[in-house]
């Protein structure tokens, strides 16, 4: 991760267009099994998970850390057993199995095996995905074409696989998934097979579904060359999402770390520590954040927006973006000493209780300055 | 809108021929597999070649009759049994109006021993007697030598009687019950499953073979009317059952042929034997099959819930399948077709025996086929309808 803070930090993203920012898959409580009775093995345990339009998602994490299975579970191709998956705006355990295929439609799926039929030309194969979708037949030709030139296959459009090498088979099953323009892509190691400048080109392609499109897409992959690209990296260990670290903001965390005088002193590598393990959370007007005399469980960051601060019914501050709050309670183990606000739609990032001290526990100049500044407030 | 049926509407123009080019892609596999159900239909073919031949070894004599009416003793049972009606029966009929002719056909098939001009040794064969100026049968080398019969101890035989009778040779001479017989001409009528050759005289030569003298023979076989031209068949038939005993069974042709048909199809175990043949080739196709298309499906188990995981729903793979498996009967029905027709003469030659081609075989042999292929693949297409398409990531 040290690479991600030496590139320059990329300008906030616009924001993108109330209608759109539906997510397109919203993953909660979600647990599954497999097996049955005494074999029963639970492989996911209380996933959550949201994932806007335009948001390029690695999923990373050791196998057998139940990727696949959650990849699976949002592509609609097992049922739900516990929990809740909505995907383009549809509840997933509500759907009838003919219901389950018609979503699947509506998903770009890349699987790890490239899965072409022999007996279909590298086009035709692509037109079995067109098929599904609603291309116009007599555009089909154009678009398929289309495509896999932009995939570096314009020469071997009516190739049989067995004349492709491996990273040509996997481009055409890639070609197979984008070519409906679908508005949630699900990949598995889709680069394993591809050289250094097929895997440009396919990122590329993935980008620009993303930025073209305002396409999803969840990746597995251990390729760093796409990590590099992603807007978010989630991070699975024993059926656990342990982190979701959405990579743009882990920079802009950052730098708002280094601008407050306490974290100035941090290494980068533990700055970016901190800054992976915050996560993102939204908050409306006027909604209460922390509330005075509650037992303190979380550190919070502004990213966007605009907080009051209330002790016993009088704001006592206003903070802003940079700003931070919750701290106190977390190093003094007291209640809230007072009662935070939004006062217009927040972005924070927040630290759970447990990060934020092992991340005190890191640095004695860092635990000092907080010390300092927690009595100085007083 | 939803698109139910994702090969319909819009997309209909040029799906993607999914079977065709999965059956067509590896030459050598197609091949094989046409070679594999080729020979279940061949077996078919042959035994359904045989069932028909049999069926028309049986008839030809019969459709070579040259009469519209026939007379023969309600008792009888199959054609080549021995009845004998009187002859006094033509001159009852012969009166009937609308009867152009009443003409006497004498046969028989156990008395008659022929020596082989081949080897000296004598064999049961069948014959047929028939007054020389009243030709019964359409057959034009019988009706050319039929004026050389008149001469005592003349015979025409039958040159696609069974080698060992030796008919086939350029004797002149021979005997027939230890009488001798002059040659006097040749016909091509063939062997039955009765008979294994045929000889044609004269009532007189016969009468003098069966009782060793000469005389009239016992009794007729059948009685040939011929109508009398605008005689209504209908309406001389019912006459002719009034005027004759109700022992003697009135047949038109078509009657005959059908009551003989029916004795062979159900009466005697030959039906029953060529089915059983017939079904043993459908089930040998039909595991040929299973096999071939089981490994089709297996090969493309993962292409297959690839399409599953697209959004392809399970009835448009069963048809893929399906298309497959009728796509694969044609290719092995074709050429066994083609060969059936070399194996038909060559049998025909070997066996003498009237194999041939017939609209009836062509549609049965194909419908079977298509059957063999088609339910193999519903056996083989559960593995279809059970792929995981979760499996595939």
């Amino acid at each position: 991760m040290g690479a991600m803070i030496a590139e320059p930090s990329a300008p906030a993203a616009a924001p993108v267009a109330a209608a759109t920012t539906e997510p397109v898959v919203t993953v909660d409580g979600l647990n599954h099994f497999y097996g049955e009775g005494a074999a029963r093995n639970q492989v996911l345990f209380d996933n959550r998970i949201e994932v806007p339009p335009g948001d390029l998602v690695v999923m990373t994490g050791p196998s057998g850390a139940g990727k696949t299975t959650l990849l699976t579970l949002i592509g609609a191709l097992r049922s739900v057993q516990q929990g809740r998956i909505e995907v383009l705006g549809r509840d997933l355990s509500r759907l009838s199995p003919h219901g389950l295929v018609e979503i699947r439609r509506e998903i770009g799926f890349v699987f790890q095996m490239h899965n072409l039929f022999d007996a279909l030309s590298a086009y035709e194969n692509v037109k079995m995905a067109m098929q599904l979708g609603h291309q116009r037949p007599d555009q089909m030709r154009r678009r398929g074409s289309e495509i896999l030139e932009r995939l570096g296959l314009g020469h071997r459009i009516d190739y049989k696989p067995r004349h492709l090498s491996g990273g040509e088979r996997q481009r055409v099953a890639i070609a197979r998934a984008l070519v409906n323009g679908p508005r949630l892509v699900l990949a598995d190691e889709p680069t394993a097979a591809l050289d250094r400048d097929s895997t440009r080109k396919v990122i590329d392609l993935f980008k620009a579904m993303t930025i073209e499109h305002d396409a999803a897409i969840i990746m597995v992959t251990h390729d760093y060359r796409i990590i590099e690209s992603a807007d978010r990296l989630v991070h699975m260990v024993d059926g656990r999402i342990v982190s979701d670290v959405v990579l743009h903001d882990a920079m802009r965390i950052c730098e708002f770390l280094r601008a407050i005088d306490l974290f100035r002193t941090l290494t980068p590598t533990q700055l970016t520590d901190v800054a992976e393990k915050m996560k993102k959370r939204q908050y409306a007007a006027g909604e209460t954040i922390i509330r005075e005399g509650e037992p303190g469980e979380e550190f919070f960051l502004i990213s966007d927006g605009e907080v009051d601060v209330v002790r016993a019914d009088h704001e006592v501050a206003r903070l802003g973006r940079g700003d931070f709050f919750g701290e106190v309670a977390l190093i003094s183990g007291e209640p809230r000493n007072a009662t935070v606000l939004a006062t217009e739609p927040l972005d924070a990032f927040v630290l759970g209780k447990t990060d934020f001290q092992s991340a005190i526990e890191t640095s004695a100049p860092f635990r000092d300055q907080l010390y300092r500044v927690y009595f100085s407030r007083h | 809108m939803a698109v139910a049926f994702p090969l319909a509407g819009r997309t209909r123009a040029h799906p993607v021929p999914l079977a065709w080019r999965t059956i067509t892609a590896n030459r050598w596999r197609l091949a094989r597999s046409s070679a594999g159900i080729g020979f279940a239909v061949l077996l078919m073919l042959a035994q359904l070649g045989f069932e028909n031949a049999f069926f028309n070894a049986s008839l030809q004599v019969l459709r070579a009759l040259d009469g519209d009416i026939f007379l023969q003793s309600v008792h009888k049972y199959q054609f080549a049994t021995q009845d004998p009606l009187p002859i006094s029966l033509l001159a009852t009929a012969k009166a009937v109006p609308g009867v152009a002719s009443a003409a006497p056909l004498y046969a028989d098939w156990y008395d008659l021993f022929w020596k082989s001009p081949r080897d000296g040794k004598s064999y049961l064969v069948r014959g047929f007697a028939f007054d020389p100026k009243t030709p019964v049968f359409t057959l034009p080398d019988v009706n050319a030598g039929s004026a050389q019969l008149q001469t005592p101890g003349a015979v025409l035989t039958d040159r696609r009687a069974r080698r060992f009778l030796g008919m086939d040779q350029d004797a002149r001479q021979s005997e027939i019950n230890g009488v001798k017989v002059e040659i006097v001409g040749q016909f091509a009528l063939g062997p039955d499953f009765v008979s294994d050759g045929t000889v044609m005289m004269s009532p007189a030569t016969f009468a003098s073979l069966m009782h060793g003298a000469a005389g009239n023979p016992p009794g007729i076989a059948l009685g040939v009317i011929k109508l009398a031209s605008g005689a209504d068949p209908n309406t001389v038939l019912k006459a002719l059952r009034k005027a004759l005993p109700t022992d003697i069974a009135v047949m038109t042709k078509d009657r005959l042929i059908a009551f003989e048909r029916a004795f062979q199809a159900d009466v005697s175990s030959a039906g029953p034997i060529f089915a059983i043949g017939t079904i043993v080739g459908f089930v040998v196709g039909m595991l040929i099959s299973y096999q071939i298309t089981f490994t089709e499906v297996s090969d493309q188990l993962p292409q297959y819930a690839t399409l599953k995981a697209i959004g392809y729903p399970t009835g448009y793979l069963m048809r893929v399948v399906l298309e497959q498996a009728a796509l694969n009967a044609a290719a092995g029905w074709i050429p066994a077709w083609l060969l059936s027709l070399g194996l038909y003469r060559l049998i025909g030659y070997i066996a003498l025996l009237p194999m041939r081609m017939s609209p009836g075989i062509t549609f049965i042999s194909l419908g079977l086929t298509l059957g063999m292929c088609l339910l193999s693949a519903v056996i083989a297409v559960g593995r279809v309808i059970r792929a995981d398409p979760a499996a595939v990531f």
